[in-house]
């Protein structure tokens, strides 16, 4: 983590004086860096969080002000005590946590599979991976819906599950693969001599070293489910259905605008996202890791 | 840690499993069912369920009215109702997926009918209207519902546009009374940007949201029309006369910044925040400037050019769907739709105005909306029994707002747009 | 054909591990994406109904479309300009993310937020900050005696306002790959290289930047893919502007089906079909250039 820094004596003198120096300096230089680096990225996001918290006529007021004119911290409590903002929340986290584990579940044989083997068909296979990723779901509504449609399955969870699966499977496959095939063969066969099956392999010796691939899969998978909006907008036909990003929508309107409710609710449901990337995140350093020790 | 492998495992196999017969499913049956075998329900005769696609006019209200609406429908006549609700944003989009692919709702909620009828897909009043619903819409309603001699497009709720002012803004600007004509309307719009505070004369919203809308309301006071005589009239002197007017007061400074890439919203708000001392408002407005209690405002007849002052109304459809056996269940819809106690309490809470005459009675109570009522029955609508319109309305949207920009030919725009109309039809 | 022992493989076995990803592919990706082709040669009415075949009608009214050509070239501005400054700024972040210090956990949850909040949403918080009346971004300008600036209204403004909205929401996810990728190069590479006396940027440049490569080149083709593909931004920031005129191929493609005056389907479909070609045109081109067949083996 602290490459090039810590490492080796330093061969000449004066690099060596900037170092200590830098040293010293680093230790409130590097937070500060990343505390401006965080506002940064953060700004809108408070712009958002400020939104919530004033009446919605006062987020479209001019002249603008930075802070409320006038404090509102009701919109939460009406938004979380709404059971249309709870059903669509509970519809968005299903779909997103269900789509994740079928799209690593499928990729990881996939991504094992073409980066251990040579077969027939091997790079037409990543290939198609490939070209799947340049499909978007918005260009594809209407033969989305046909399928469905001719299934019977529209207004249903499994379709919008699929759906998201299919269209995130790509990504998974491609990063799993590259991950995959930069664990050395020999660590598999070690494992082989020890009488592990082929799964076994997989999933003791092999899926540990991924796990970096594994979290940015998930994180990846799970955010763009998420965030999905154009399917579930045709899919879905019940109200309670619906996930976050369909029934926001509903919130600001020609006819009405409820910017208050808007971006509290957008607050929210970026929550889940934060939290799950903050439980998984250490994971990719610690598989990291792992995999060094090596 | 073995066992949290284990449990891992356990899981992850489940899942595949799962994920292999789910796909399985999907990809199988998908392959083997042959595409476009629509319309539902074949020869069983009658239906047991229908569907309606609504628009959402509000959050809190157009989708717990229609709940209801499925209860008492369903205890009438024994039949589902099925309701999705959509926003008006992609309304269009849900609505063409769907019978792209032979799957139309039984009713659908739209601001446009015309091009449903010209495809043959609707039913008309003689075969799902009740008599008695039918003789009690208004009659510019009738006319405007009315496609090649039959009534299709059945009016669900209307609106009407008037013009608001902000007294507050008038009075600092020594305005005594709203404008009646275009020209005092220009005079007190100078006098308000004269004020020098940053105040703005009027909102002008010619951006691509509704500048239709805006654009009508104008003209229909300059004596113009879309068509006159069943044709295409939009390059006619008196409408480029009106939209050189515009143009003009953009010129002049009088407006918010950049009206041609304005959207209406963006003009409410701006009224909102007092910063507006006139605009061309319609009854929502009204309800959100009640609610917030700012701005101090006055609803007025509009400035016209005529001897009378002229007004603009919209009315979004009911429309029914031609499909196997939901004749009767379509009919009830309405039967119950048109009930005094439905249709009124729908457009009540949503805040609009009604569509009826026992209707208007309805509302005569409330003094708020004397100045909508008295106009309506009177209301010029735009051409929306012309399916041609359909497309015309959207080059409209797109096109209007470039007359009043930098280098903008208000008559230039106005001949393309009628060019366009008249090979489109 | 290879013919070490663990190496070898019947298609058999094959289609067992690839089989669920084969099946969700061909069914629910490949599947509709013949839908869309088939849609592209129908006639179809304003309402959605299928009114007949259309031949090739519908690509040469694309083609033969006036303003095809400001269309290609926004979508060129936009996606050279937005995955470069991506890639850029993303490798700088990246670096710094995997630095030690104090509160870096936090950071690093602080970056990740523009990604984790919907697109639309954040696009919708950027006309909060642009719009000419009430952003906040205008407010700022005035209250330094710069502003107020029509970034969203004026056609000098609205492109870059919408890259900067572009690279803001890519990066968070560019970034991580970067992450990853940085803790995948082993740390006896660097201590080597302290021993041989290179400097700081001849490390980055010598050794960093080469190991990062398989990193950069999946990072890339993912953004030229996702900011091609991209809808919500252009089409919530660019809403106020009549006509195509700072629109890329997605939006132009959209408002051909729902918005525009042509309201057809087909003829929107058609513009779909070019997308796909065009956007696998341009993977292609760039995985033979950077010879990406190697990095599969």
């Amino acid at each position: 983590m602290t490459a090039g820094v810590k490492a080796g004596p330093p061969l000449r003198a004066e690099p060596a004086r900037r170092h200590t120096g830098w040293r010293r300096q680093r230790r409130w230089v590097l937070p500060v860096a990343g505390a401006a680096l965080a506002l940064v990225f953060l700004a809108p996001y408070v712009v958002m969080l400020l939104n919530s918290l004033r009446p919605s006529g006062d987020v479209v007021r001019t002249p603008p002000t930075f802070l409320p004119r006038e404090w509102q911290l009701s919109t939460y409590a009406q938004i979380l005590g709404d059971d249309r903002f709870l059903a669509w929340l509970k519809t968005s986290l299903l779909v997103a946590t269900a789509s994740t584990l079928i799209v690593i579940a499928v990729s990881v044989p996939a991504a094992y599979y073409t980066a251990r083997f040579r077969f027939p068909g091997r790079t037409a296979f990543l290939l198609l991976v490939l070209v799947t990723q340049m499909f978007s779901p918005t260009a594809l509504v209407v033969g989305i819906y046909r399928e469905w449609f001719n299934l019977d399955m529209v207004n249903t969870y499994a379709a919008l599950i699929l759906t998201n699966a299919a269209f995130n499977l790509a990504f998974a496959v491609w990063i799993l693969h590259g991950f995959l095939a930069s664990i050395p063969k020999e660590v598999e066969e070690a494992a082989h001599l020890d009488g592990c099956s082929r799964l076994g392999t997989l999933r003791r010796v092999l899926l540990p070293l991924t796990m970096p691939g594994i979290v940015t899969a998930v994180i990846f998978t799970f955010i763009a489910a998420w965030n999905e909006y154009v399917v579930a907008l045709t899919l879905m036909i019940d109200e309670d259905k619906k996930p976050l990003t369909v029934g926001l929508t509903s919130y600001v309107t020609g006819y009405e605008q409820h910017w208050d409710q808007l971006f509290a609710a957008s607050i929210v449901a970026i929550v889940p996202v934060v939290v799950l990337f903050a439980v998984i995140e250490k994971h990719l350093i610690g598989g990291l890791t792992a995999g060094s020790v090596k | 840690m073995t066992s949290r492998h284990t449990t891992a495992a356990r899981a992850l196999a489940l899942t595949v499993a799962t994920g292999l017969a789910l796909a399985a499913c999907g990809g199988g049956t998908g392959a083997g069912t042959t595409p476009g075998a629509g319309g539902a329900g074949a020869a069983t005769g009658k239906v047991s369920k229908i569907k309606l696609v609504a628009a959402e006019y509000s959050k809190d209200n157009t989708a717990a009215f229609w709940k209801k609406f499925a209860e008492t429908y369903k205890a009438k006549t024994g039949v589902d109702l099925e309701v999705q609700i959509v926003s008006w944003d992609t309304i269009d989009q849900t609505s063409s997926t769907m019978i792209q692919n032979n799957n139309a709702p039984d009713i659908l909620n739209l601001n446009a009918y015309a091009s449903y009828a010209k495809d043959g897909l609707l039913y008309s009043a003689d075969e799902v209207l009740p008599a008695s619903a039918k003789s009690d819409l208004l009659d510019a309603f009738v006319k405007s519902g009315t496609y090649n001699g039959k009534l299709y497009g059945f009016p669900d709720l209307s609106s009407a546009r008037a013009f608001f002012y902000n007294k507050a803004i008038f009075a600092k600007a020594g305005i005594s009374a709203p404008p009646r004509t275009w020209a005092e309307f220009e005079t007190d719009a100078k006098k308000i940007r004269d004020l020098g505070d940053g105040s703005i004369g009027y909102g002008l919203p010619l951006g691509p949201e509704e500048s239709q809308g805006e654009f009508s309301m104008w003209l229909f006071n300059n004596g113009g029309n879309w068509k006159e005589n069943g044709a295409w009239a939009i390059n006619s002197p008196k409408n480029v006369e009106t939209l050189q007017f515009l143009r003009k007061l953009t010129d002049e400074k009088v407006t918010q910044n950049n009206p041609g890439k304005t959207n209406r919203a963006d003009a409410f708000n701006l009224f909102k925040s007092g910063k507006v001392g006139m605009v061309v408002g319609f009854s929502p407005l009204a309800g959100q400037l009640d609610q917030e209690k700012k701005v101090d405002y006055g609803v007025a007849p509009m400035p016209t050019q005529l001897a009378q002052p002229q007004t603009f109304g919209v009315t979004d459809y009911l429309m029914a769907f031609k499909k196997d056996g939901n004749q009767e269940a379509v009919k009830a819809f309405y039967d119950l739709y048109y009930q005094k106690d439905q249709v009124n309490e729908f457009i009540k809470a949503e805040g609009f105005l009604p569509v009826t005459k026992s209707g208007l009675q309805f509302f005569a109570t409330d003094p708020k909306l004397k100045v909508y009522l008295d106009t309506l029955p009177n209301a010029h609508l735009t051409p929306t029994d012309d399916p041609g319109w359909d497309k015309v309305k959207l080059a409209v949207q797109q096109n209007l707002g470039s007359a009043v920009g930098s280098g903008g030919d208000p008559k230039a725009v106005l001949d393309a747009l009628q060019k366009q109309a008249q090979s489109g039809s | 054909m290879p013919r070490a022992r663990s190496d070898r493989a019947s298609l058999g076995s094959a289609l067992l591990w690839l089989g669920p990803s084969l099946l969700l592919i061909f069914g629910v990706v490949l599947y509709p994406a013949v839908e869309l082709v088939r849609a592209s040669f129908s006639r179809f009415s304003i309402t959605g109904l299928r009114l007949g075949d259309a031949g090739t009608r519908n690509y040469q009214a694309v083609l033969e479309h006036p303003l095809l050509g400001t269309v290609l070239r926004n979508t060129l501005v936009w996606v050279v300009a937005v995955v470069t400054l991506t890639l850029v700024l993303s490798l700088g972040v990246a670096q710094f993310l995997t630095k030690d210090f104090w509160g870096r956990k936090v950071v690093r949850w602080a970056v990740i937020v523009p990604w984790a909040a919907s697109l639309v949403i954040t696009a919708k918080t950027f006309v909060m900050i642009y719009d000419y009346y009430y952003g906040t971004l205008n407010l700022l300008l005035s209250k330094l005696g710069l502003g107020p600036v029509d970034f969203l209204g004026s056609s000098t403004w609205i492109l870059p306002s919408m890259v900067l909205v572009g690279v803001f929401v890519s990066i968070p996810f560019t970034a991580y790959v970067f992450v990853a990728g940085l803790h995948a190069i082993p740390q006896e590479v660097y201590e080597a290289a302290h021993v041989d006396g290179a400097s700081p940027f001849q490390t980055w440049w010598r050794i960093t930047l080469p190991l990062l490569r398989p990193a950069v080149l999946v990072a890339a083709v993912l953004n030229i893919i996702y900011v091609f593909n991209s809808f919500p931004i252009i089409y919530v920031l660019n809403d106020r502007n009549p006509g195509f005129t700072h629109d890329t191929t997605i939006t132009f493609m959209y408002k051909l089906a729902f918005k525009s005056a042509e309201k057809d389907v087909g003829m929107s479909a058609a513009a779909g079909v070019f997308n796909v070609v065009l956007i696998l045109l341009v993977v292609l081109v760039y995985l033979r250039f950077t010879r990406w067949r190697e990095q599969t083996r």
